[in-house]
This record gives structure tokens, C-alpha cells and sequence, in this order.
């Protein structure tokens, strides 16, 4: 970035608001873009001056702001009346920047390709034949595809058929890579799965019973998961499957799951909505170095297309427990309903996004990492000895020493599971950095 | 407009059945009156500035007269659409909290107390701190602070302009670095002992402000092309330069793309160097003198900035200040 004389940073700070700082309401709405006009034009102007009233605007930023940025024009006036309507002309210059992006994409997906061949350890169930289809049939199969996922960069309205013309084009490839595989799988829900016989038992499997996925990717967000578990057993870590089923199995269960009853078009066509944002990502993918990130970054992309679950679904959900019986409320508390009836009575809970953890009398633990769609009895156990005493308390921490790591490696804005920490009536505590695997006693 | 009052007044108290209607209000025991009345207050506080010599008793429609009569500074439409922008529901519930109802408590407390655990840790970026203020934020929000027996919800001030979580994150943030500066004074003697030594020589006036007039005229025309730029573009500027935050955290602030903000800054970076040497030269320096005047020496530069970043913002005035 071009360096700015030392005058200037002289003067910049030299100047100091002379009104009051706005309050915490304006700066919510504008850091929210919810101001307009002369509003705005005052927050602005403090801000400007205010060290202070930056850092609180920037420090609230929520953590982890998925929303797809808007295109604005450079200078970024779109509340004038002016430059709403002298941004018509420019439509039809996003040509130009939807190429650049495919070139980009392409060229991250080429570099990831690249990438899973070389490491022998990514692609161990990968026959070695298809390593050279790999090479050569990802970026072209990829960059078409690429290419219609920016169209909503362009203003012009999306029609289905621009839906199917996307999934179809994603389809038409046919390499048997797991590259390709798992591009296919989140178009698998609407098209065809694919013909490959392993893929198709993986969603069989996973229609069955998607509780079972839950507990081979404990992460509570499980479309990021997906990122993390890849990662993490990359990494060596805990991860008890390889990394593609455990990955695939964690995006069907999340399609499969049941309160969302729409059929399968339907689930996909908000996530779809997510295209400019994700072609963005894969884009960005190319500027991280290494296989693991690449590979990573382009799991995640995948794993948000595929996941139908709008954040507002998960976020709604309330829970309360009410003579030892879990109960859930998915409408903000008008109704509710039994969540979980265990044989000894619960006494506490705690969630955090869509992990749920409820504890009870006699070491009573379930964990349900989907909201209480299914759950799991947990039996917290450390040197053979079993967790026995009631359970007083829950609690569900960030490990934001993880997190930190993830968003440092992915450059991306992710959580890892969070730090389940238990107390007990007799005084114990209990923690597990892992989403439950494994315990041990403070 | 010169409108029948009758006729506004039915459409002011349809409009507020509506919005009360969207609230919820109703849930939690709040009256439509009471709901009206904290309309009105939200109103009064961001729209009807310039009017606010009305007395405090005056519900909606009587201000609507009033405005009417002084040749309306705000018509009745621009009102709906700005209780219509606002956010009705968590406004209710966050009112109905602040006025102790049980119900919108524990509403509440389900909605946003593992929240406000993660906010603050996304904020302090450290266990023991995030627990502290997440729970110090709870009492104010609880209005543990009883003064002459009545609790004080902090929840009162909330006025649904933007959604309740990024208030939250936004007092929180307040609070958060109302305490940090406090801190950093107390403990600024160690970090003097830590930086002190590198950084001596720095903490004295800058060098520059000695040498007379050249230099005046430098701070003259830099103001005068800072004072060019738009608030958004000064902005950015010292978000970039001053506070060292990324592209991406700047795009996000300001609702752009990153690539928007990466090329306004580049821009801005040159047109200011333009402008400051176009004020110089105006000022009757040669292009030569200008030049030197604005070489920058980027380790003076960093020093500098250092210096002034570790400075209290309550601290010393700035030279030429």
C-alpha cells in the first residue's frame, strides 16, 4: 500500500472530535448499515476524528460476519440519490470483474489439484488412475462452473434455470476425483449423486441415519466443521475418520436434517444465493500456500454451499429446563416442546449455536450437536473412572487459542469446538477441549 | 402539507397499532400506550431533535399537530417509516426487561447470555477478562445498581435503531475500552520501562515543530487537503494508517468490498501527496522545497506514529493544537 507522508499521519491524529460521541444505538445501526443520509454523514464525520469510537465500531463487528460483502461503488456513497442512479451504467462493466474472479477461481482450483496429488496422505482412497484426471479435468470442469456462480454479481435477477444451468454444468464433468466428488455432492442433493458406487452408500448411509454423522463430527458448526475436521485430521489430530467421508457424511446429515422438510431444490436455492461469496472464497484460496489450507478453504466453500440451514433458524432456537426435562422453543418462546426426556432428571444446559450440551442427575450428559434434532448420550470419563455426581453446571467455552489458529491458517473466520467445561455437585470440574471425546479432572 | 388533523391523528394511532401489533410488545405486558410512549421518546431523540421543545407528555399525534402547525418539520410519513425501520420486536423485549418483567428476562437471558460470553471473548481475546466483562455487563444490563431502590436497566437505552446483539457488542465495546484506557494509564509505567528504552528519544516534541514557518505552512496545507476528503475517506485513512486495521475490517465497517477500500486508499494516499504539494507550491515554496518538506523518512515515520499510538488519548495536546 502506497505510503502516505508523515505530515499526514501528523494531522490525522491531531484532530479531535469536538461533538459528543454518538451513541451506542447509531453506532450499531451504522456499523449495521442501517443509517442513511444525514445520519450516517454524522457518524462518519465522528469517527473520522475519534480513535476511540473506531475501535468500539471495529471491535463489534460480529465474529464471524459470513454475509457476502456489498458491491458498492468506489466511493461507496450508496445513499445518495446521485450514485444510485449513475451506478446503472455500471452494471454492465461487471463483465470484467466476473471474468477476473473465474480466472482466479480457476486458478485456485488448479492449484489445489495440483496440490492433492503430491501429498500422498490427502488422497489415499483416490485410485491412482484418476490422479491424472484430476490434473486435467478439474480446472476446466470448475471454471464454467465458476463463471455462472458469479452471475448474482451482476444485478440481473437469478431465474432457476440459471440454478440448474450451474448444477448441471457442475454435473456434466464426470472425473471421479475427490475433487470433483465433493463439488458434486453439493449439487448431489438436486442432481443426480453420482454414479460412483462409494458415494452413493456414503449418502445412503447418511439418509438412514444422519445422527450418526453427528457423532463423527462433534464441531458444533458443521458446516464449518467440515473445514476443521479436514484439517485436523490432516494434522494428525483426533479426527477418528478419514477426512473425506467424516467431511461428506457431515454435509448430508446437515441436509438430511429433518426439521427442514422442503424438498431438496428448495433447501439449495438460498445457499445458492451464497455463490458470489464463495467464488470470492475459492479466489482467495489461491493466496494461501499449502495443501491443507487450499483443500480446506475449498471444503468450506463447499460446505456452505451445501448447508441449507439459515442462521436465523439456528439462532432462534431457545431452551429451558422445566421439572428435569429439556424442552426447545424454535419461535423466540410462544411454544414449547420436549427436547429430551432422559431417566434421571437434568438439571442444567448449555448451547452455543447449534451444540447443545444437557446435564443431570448420575452424571447424566447428552450432547446434540444440531440443535436437539438428535442426540447422544456422552459418559465423561477420565482414568476409567466415570463421571457418577450430578451435574451442576455447564458451560461451553470458545477455545480462542484454536479459533485464532483456524483463522490464521484458513483466513477465514471460523470457531472450532468449544471447551465443555462440568461441574459437578461434589465440587469437581470436569473439561473436554474436544467436543466430549476426552475428558479430564481440575 | 397542510393536513386535517383528524385525519392524521386516525392514521398515527393505526400506525402505532400496527407497530405494536409487530412488536410482541404484548407478551411481556407492555401496553400499547406504554409502547407508544417509547416510540415517542425514540422519535423525539433522532428525528424531532429540532422540535423537542414539546412538553414531555405529548403522545404521537399530539406532536404530530405541533409539527403540522410549525410547517412540519417531519410529515407523518417520514415518522412511519422510521418506526417501521425499527427493530419493534427486540425493542419490546428489551424495554419489557428493562421494566422488570419476568417473562422478557428470561427471554432474554436464553437469547443472549451464552452470547454475550462469546462477544466478549471475541472482544478481550482472553478468558478470565471476557468472563468479567460479559458479567459486568449482565449486572448493568440486570440494573443491579439499585439506586433509591429502583434497579436501572442499561436495557433502557436501547432504541432498536440497529438489532439488540450488535448493541450489546457495542456497549460491550464501550465498556471494553473505557476500561483499556484506564488500564493503560495504571500500568503505562512498565510499558514506558518496556518500550522507554527504544522509544526514547521520540517522546520529546518532534523534531520538525521547531523549525519555524516551513513547517506551519506544511501543517496548513495538509490540513486543508485532509479537510478536502469526505468523512468516509478520512475514515479510512485513519483506520488504515492511523489504527493499523486491515482491509477487510475497514470494508466490513463501512459496508464495501475490500478490493473498494484497497483502491480508495491507494487513491487517496497519491491525491493527498498531490494536494499537499499543490498547497505548498500555492503557498510560494519551489517544487524542490515542497518535495523535501514532504520526504518522509518511513523509520522516523514508524517512530512517530508509535509514539503518538502509545500516547493516552487524553493525554498531552497535539503540536499546532
Amino acid at each position: 500500500m502506497t505510503e502516505v507522508p508523515k505530515i499526514v499521519y501528523d494531522r490525522l491524529r491531531a484532530a479531535l472530535p469536538e461533538q459528543a460521541h454518538p451513541d451506542a444505538d447509531l453506532l450499531t445501526a451504522f456499523a449495521e448499515q442501517a443509517l442513511s443520509g444525514a445520519e450516517r454523514e454524522g457518524v462518519l464525520q465522528h469517527l473520522a476524528l475519534c480513535e476511540d469510537c473506531r475501535d468500539v465500531v471495529t471491535l463489534s463487528l460480529p465474529a464471524a460476519d459470513t454475509t457476502p460483502p456489498q458491491t458498492a461503488d468506489e466511493n461507496g456513497v450508496r445513499t445518495t440519490v446521485p450514485q444510485a442512479e449513475s451506478r446503472a451504467p455500471r452494471k454492465l462493466s461487471l463483465a470484467w470483474p466476473t471474468l477476473r474472479w473465474a480466472a482466479l477461481a480457476a486458478g485456485a482450483v488448479a492449484a489445489a489439484a495440483v496440490l492433492l496429488v503430491h501429498p500422498g496422505k490427502l488422497n489415499q482412497a483416490t485410485p491412482p488412475s484418476v490422479n491424472q484426471q484430476v490434473a486435467t479435468v478439474a480446472p476446466p470442469a470448475s471454471s464454467p462452473k465458476i463463471a455462472s456462480s458469479s452471475v448474482p454479481l451482476s444485478p440481473i435477477a437469478t431465474s432457476p434455470t440459471d440454478h440448474s444451468a450451474f448444477l448441471a454444468k457442475t454435473d456434466e464433468a464426470q472425473p471421479k476425483s475427490e475433487l470433483q466428488l465433493s463439488k458434486r455432492l453439493k449439487a448431489g442433493q438436486i442432481v443426480m449423486p453420482s454414479p460412483q458406487a462409494e458415494s452413493g452408500r456414503w449418502l445412503a448411509d447418511n439418509k438412514k441415519d444422519s445422527g450418526q454423522a453427528d457423532k463423527l463430527s462433534a464441531p458444533t458448526d458443521r458446516a464449518r466443521a467440515f473445514g476443521y475436521a479436514a484439517r485436523s485430521s490432516q494434522a494428525g489430530a483426533a479426527a477418528a475418520v478419514s477426512t473425506e467421508p467424516s467431511a461428506e457424511d457431515a454435509l448430508m446429515a446437515r441436509n438430511e436434517t429433518p426439521w427442514n422438510d422442503a424438498p431438496a431444490i428448495e433447501k439449495a436455492k438460498p445457499a445458492l444465493q451464497e455463490r458470489e461469496g464463495n467464488a470470492e472464497q475459492k479466489a482467495q484460496a489461491a493466496a494461501v500456500p499449502g495443501p491443507a489450507k487450499s483443500l480446506s478453504r475449498l471444503a468450506m466453500s463447499t460446505a456452505k454451499l451445501a448447508s441449507p440451514a439459515s442462521p436465523t433458524q439456528a439462532h432462534n432456537v431457545t431452551w429451558a429446563i422445566t421439572g428435569g426435562v429439556l424442552q426447545r422453543s424454535v419461535d423466540s418462546g410462544q411454544s414449547w416442546q420436549d427436547a429430551l426426556h432422559p431417566d434421571h432428571p437434568l438439571l442444567c444446559y448449555a448451547s452455543r449455536d447449534e451444540d447443545v450440551w444437557a446435564g443431570g442427575q448420575a452424571g447424566t450428559l447428552f450432547h446434540s450437536a444440531n440443535s436437539g434434532v438428535t442426540w447422544a448420550q456422552v459418559q465423561p470419563t477420565v482414568e476409567a473412572r466415570q463421571l457418577r455426581s450430578d451435574i451442576t453446571h455447564i458451560e461451553v467455552r470458545n477455545n480462542e487459542a484454536r479459533n485464532e489458529e483456524l483463522r490464521r491458517d484458513l483466513r477465514y473466520d471460523v470457531r472450532g469446538p468449544g471447551e465443555i467445561l462440568l461441574s459437578t455437585s461434589n465440587n469437581e470440574i470436569w473439561s473436554s477441549a474436544d467436543g466430549g471425546k476426552t475428558w479430564a479432572k481440575k | 402539507m397542510p393536513k386535517p388533523a383528524q385525519s392524521g391523528q386516525g392514521a398515527d394511532i393505526d400506525i402505532a397499532a400496527a407497530l405494536y401489533e409487530r412488536s410482541g410488545a404484548a407478551a411481556y405486558d407492555v401496553s400499547a400506550e406504554q409502547f407508544a410512549a417509547i416510540l415517542d421518546e425514540i422519535l423525539r431523540k433522532y428525528l424531532l431533535q429540532s422540535s423537542a421543545q414539546s412538553s414531555a407528555q405529548s403522545s404521537a399525534h399530539n406532536s404530530a399537530q405541533n409539527s403540522a402547525a410549525n410547517s412540519s418539520h417531519v410529515s407523518a410519513e417520514q415518522k412511519a417509516a422510521f418506526c417501521a425501520a425499527l427493530r419493534l420486536e427486540e425493542l419490546a423485549l428489551a424495554r419489557a426487561c428493562a421494566a422488570g418483567n419476568e417473562r422478557a428476562w428470561q427471554d432474554f437471558i436464553n437469547r443472549y447470555r451464552q452470547k454475550l460470553h462469546s462477544m466478549a471473548l471475541h472482544i478481550t481475546r482472553d478468558g478470565a477478562h471476557a468472563a468479567e466483562l460479559a458479567d459486568s455487563l449482565f449486572a448493568d444490563l440486570y440494573g443491579v445498581n439499585a439506586r433509591d431502590g429502583v434497579r436501572r436497566s442499561k436495557l433502557v437505552f436501547y432504541t432498536g435503531r440497529g438489532s439488540l446483539e450488535g448493541w450489546l457488542r457495542t456497549v460491550m465495546a464501550q465498556e471494553f475500552i473505557n476500561r483499556y484506557r484506564k488500564q493503560k494509564r495504571t500500568v503505562s509505567l512498565e510499558e514506558q520501562t518496556e518500550e522507554g528504552v527504544q522509544f526514547a528519544a521520540a517522546v520529546p516534541e518532534p523534531a520538525y515543530a521547531s523549525d519555524g514557518t516551513s513547517d506551519q505552512r506544511l501543517e496548513a496545507a495538509t490540513d486543508e487537503a485532509l479537510a478536502e476528503l469526505s468523512s468516509e475517506d478520512r475514515l479510512t485513512l485513519a483506520s488504515y494508517y492511523l489504527d493499523g486495521r486491515t482491509l477487510a475490517e475497514i470494508a466490513r465497517t463501512l459496508g464495501l468490498h475490500e478490493s473498494s477500500v484497497s483502491r480508495r486508499l491507494e487513491r487517496l494516499a497519491t491525491g493527498l501527496r498531490k494536494r499537499i504539494l499543490a498547497g505548498l507550491r500555492m503557498q510560494g515554496m519551489s517544487h524542490a522545497q515542497a518535495t523535501e518538506a514532504l520526504a518522509t523518512d518511513v523509520r522516523d515515520l514508524q517512530l512517530n506514529l508509535r509514539s503518538r499510538l502509545t500516547q493516552d488519548s487524553g493525554g498531552k495536546p497535539f503540536p499546532g493544537r
